[in-house]
């Protein structure tokens, strides 16, 4: 009994249960996140202790029935039917019973034990619904356990009850068939069942489950029959069982299997679901009302990008203040002491000191504005709104050839590119997944961000906002205008491809939900900064040093480089060797763009100035450093409130403040406002990032993403030139 | 016009019908049934504003594609319950 107990358990539900509340409640921090062997679906794994029982939970992906028609259902399929969980936990939605119970009559009819986890009961009693708990669980013979896991009702039993199971997990088991199917369906399933019986090999799937996906036309149990030894015989079998059936139901033979379920799962609620007798008209639905509303819904989408950007913008900016001060202050200024302490030679303090702290440290200032768009991110997609925005969207992506389904990629494109690129599974026409994963790149990035800020603080001010907002929209124009012609050109076969999305019920995201949400991707970013981007920055120090004893950049390898290239950015406006080495830097990552050019710009500077030689006062500068976060909180905490008080200025900011950092020095030597405009223009619809590109290659072949990276490079040098000139003309340069 | 079938389109805002037929591959049939949209079950039209259609499948909201929404057959049904406040 040293040994303590080990019990392994799926989660499984519909998407928009609560199975990831679910998840959280149980599991709390600890948790992985991975991906599924050899698939780009989101695996998360979790343990917790209770009593002298460790519990692994393996959170399957949402699905609203078991089949292998997507990735998701297929691996939701395969781990419960191969791996054999000790225990299933099938969380069901109360507010929305009978479509959740599909996928539980599914559960059943495979016959793992089961334990029902009978979610958003609050939500299900607001509606008036009343659901007679002991019933449910004494007909289907499994245990069924009201909850509600946003606020951790419920999982105290769920808990105990997975404490028992350990002790004998079949227990919970369905005792016996509880879908019944028609009289002759019925027969043809039972032959076929007992036909299996007979085979040795069936990799683990229960005869009666694999008779019925085999009446069903399932191609993967299929495949499992026919390379059992003797499956050849039961295939025959099938096929004229499938004759009979076609006689007697026509073509439709697996909607015939599709109707038996949902009798049962009719049948079901009609026993232990009262509904009330005026259903009422749900908050939700009101409120759909005005966000999908014909008028309406677009212009308040775009209004809430453009609160979501200033809340971004807004909010951040002290922060960022805070960490540059960080970076341009104690860090270097104590490294440089630690070093000079153990007598390092001064090439080995500049690459230090300038390559990796200037390099990641002008990197790691972004990570405020990339929370606060990742939690806005994370915010809109657990209300429920992202959804309705593909439903509003859904008319003008047909526009594009696509559907209101390949809007959802598109919008994770704002957060990362990357995951945005493996989204586009979910398509399944394959031209119009194509089309999609090319239009993403010109959906900004979070890591485009800090270009436009750096940019934007130096030569917009107040008006810095404004800029970043018209560069998101370029981007959805140039997709717009790339999808129209592409579709037109280049995928004639891509005719809509069907749209069918479930637009979850409005709820209150919870902050644990968020803040999960929040970190994961933030952390991801940090964990970049400090590798690639760390590699990159000591890499860029020695481009910028070499031939060594170089003193002027320019001379440097680096400095070649560039301005060689520099010449094509000459109509643009930007034709230095600056500019033109931050995009050679920038086409790994779009993290890079900032910290090459703190490191050329600023470097070049300082070398100027000469070192400032202040005394280091280590408690003093520990106080303002405390001083300064605390500054810092109060400030975002009144812009906050601004932003969200649109027209209204609570705290009205100092128009004339700018920041006014090094870089952004630096900048205004080397850029007019006109040319740093096409400059952003560039950057925004250039090849996102090395990542990215990747990931088109593994989606789509190294072909299209060859022709992703043309696309890129040409249409943003035609804008920026576009931008740059036109401007001229207007007399704005 | 209660018992002709339809398309799904040709139902007006606020009215509900049961689903006869859906004309789509295995593949995506097998999808909508496990959304809700199965033969038998209703569906109400809660929105039609000329893109996808919003409807009230049992407790979801789903929004379906107007081509898909062409391929299904429905016939019209009288609301079980009064739920009216959708028509315009």
């Amino acid at each position: 009994m040293s040994q303590p107990r080990r019990l392994r358990v799926a989660l499984a539900g519909n998407p928009n249960a609560g199975k990831s509340t679910v998840f959280n409640a149980l599991t709390g921090s600890h948790q992985h996140v991975g991906n599924w062997p050899g698939k780009t679906v989101e695996k998360k794994e979790g343990s917790f202790r209770y009593r002298d029982l460790w519990v692994d939970i393996i959170d399957l992906p949402g699905t609203y029935s078991l089949s292998a028609y997507s990735p998701e259902e297929r691996i939701a399929q395969e781990f419960i039917t191969q791996e054999h969980p000790d225990v299933v936990v099938n969380v069901v939605d109360a507010s929305n019973l009978e479509r959740n119970l599909y996928l539980t009559a599914q559960l059943l009819e495979i016959g793992v034990p089961l334990i029902i986890v009978l979610n958003m009961t609050d939500v299900a009693e607001q509606l008036g619904y009343k659901i007679d708990v002991a019933r449910f669980s004494q007909l289907l013979g499994v245990p069924v356990i009201p909850a509600v896991a946003s606020k951790g009702e419920g999982m105290e039993v769920l808990r105990e009850y997975l404490y028992q199971a350990a002790q004998d997990p079949s227990q919970f088991a369905p005792p016996h068939a509880l879908v019944q199917y028609e009289h002759e369906m019925e027969r043809s399933v039972r032959q076929l069942t007992e036909a299996l019986q007979g085979l040795s090999d069936l990799q683990g799937y229960q005869p009666r489950w694999l008779a019925v996906k085999l009446i069903e036309g399932d191609t993967q149990a299929h495949d499992i029959v026919a390379h059992a030894p003797g499956g050849d015989e039961v295939l025959a079998l099938l096929d004229k069982i499938m004759d009979k059936l076609r006689r007697t139901y026509g073509e439709d033979v697996d909607i015939v299997l599709a109707d038996a379920r949902y009798g049962f799962v009719r049948g079901l609620t009609r026993q232990v679901l009262t509904l009330p007798k005026q259903p009422p008209r749900t908050l939700s639905d009101r409120i759909d009302q005005i966000v999908t509303n014909r008028w309406l819904g677009i212009p308040l989408f775009l209004f809430l990008m453009y609160l979501m950007f200033n809340l971004v913008q807004r909010v951040s900016a002290p922060y960022m203040d805070w960490i540059d001060s960080l970076f341009s202050g104690p860090v270097p200024q104590w490294t440089l002491a630690a070093l000079h302490a153990l007598h390092a030679p001064d090439w080995l303090s500049s690459l230090v000191v300038d390559g990796a702290i200037a390099g990641v440290g002008s990197v790691l200032v972004f990570v405020p504005s990339l929370m606060v768009m990742f939690f806005a991110l994370a915010f809109m997609e657990d209300s429920g709104y992202l959804a309705r925005a593909a439903f509003v969207m859904d008319k003008m992506m047909g526009f594009l050839g696509l559907n209101g389904r390949a809007f959802i990629p598109m919008i994770l494109g704002f957060g990362c590119n990357v995951p945005a690129v493996y989204a586009t599974r979910t398509i399944e026409n394959r031209g119009a997944r194509i089309l999609t994963g090319l239009l993403i790149p010109f959906m900004s990035c979070s890591a485009r961000l800090p270009v436009y800020v750096v940019f934007g603080m130096a030569f917009f001010g107040a008006k810095a906002g404004l800029v970043v907002w018209s560069l998101y929209l370029i981007g959805i124009a140039t997709a717009a205008i790339a999808g129209w012609a592409l579709a037109r050109w280049v995928f004639p076969e891509v005719h809509q491809s069907v749209f069918v999305l479930e637009l979850p019920r409005y709820r209150l995201p919870t902050w644990q939900g968020l803040w999960l949400h929040t970190w994961e991707h933030t952390s991801e970013f940090v964990r970049k900064a400090g590798t690639v981007i760390l590699g990159i920055s000591v890499l860029l120090w020695f481009l910028l040093n070499l031939p060594w004893g170089v003193t002027d950049p320019r001379e440097s390898y680096f400095g070649r480089v560039s301005g060689a290239l520099a010449p094509v950015f000459e109509p643009a406006g930007f034709g230095t060797w600056q500019a033109a080495g931050a995009l050679v830097s920038g086409f790994v990552a779009k993290e890079v763009v900032i910290s090459t050019m703190s490191q050329i710009y600023v470097g070049e500077q300082e070398a100027r100035m000469g070192e400032s030689a202040t005394p280091l006062n280590w408690r003093e500068d520990a106080r303002a450093i405390v001083a300064g976060f605390l500054e810092a909180t109060r400030d975002a905490g009144k812009a906050f409130l601004d932003v969200l008080t649109p027209g209204v200025s609570l705290f009205p900011h100092d128009e004339g403040a700018q920041r006014e950092t090094a870089l952004s020095r630096a900048l205004h030597n080397a850029f007019t406002p006109l040319s740093a405009f096409a400059f952003l223009v560039y950057v925004l619809l250039y090849t996102p990032c090395a990542a990215t590109i990747a990931a088109q290659a593994q989606e789509y072949g190294w072909r299209w993403a060859g022709f992703s990276v043309l696309l890129g490079l040409t249409t943003a040098w035609v804008l920026a030139v576009a931008v740059f000139q036109i401007g001229r003309l207007l007399g704005w340069g | 016009m209660t018992d002709r079938a339809m398309p799904l389109t040709m139902l007006p805002p606020g009215r509900a019908g049961r689903i006869v037929e859906i004309h789509a591959g295995q593949r995506l049939k097998q999808r909508l049934v496990g959304m809700g949209l199965a033969p038998g079950n209703t569906v109400q039209v809660l929105q039609d504003n000329g893109g996808p259609l919003l409807l009230a499948v049992g407790e979801s909201r789903i929004a379906l594609g107007r081509g898909m929404a062409h391929k299904i057959l429905v016939q019209s049904v009288p609301l079980p319950t009064p739920r009216g406040e959708f028509a315009p």
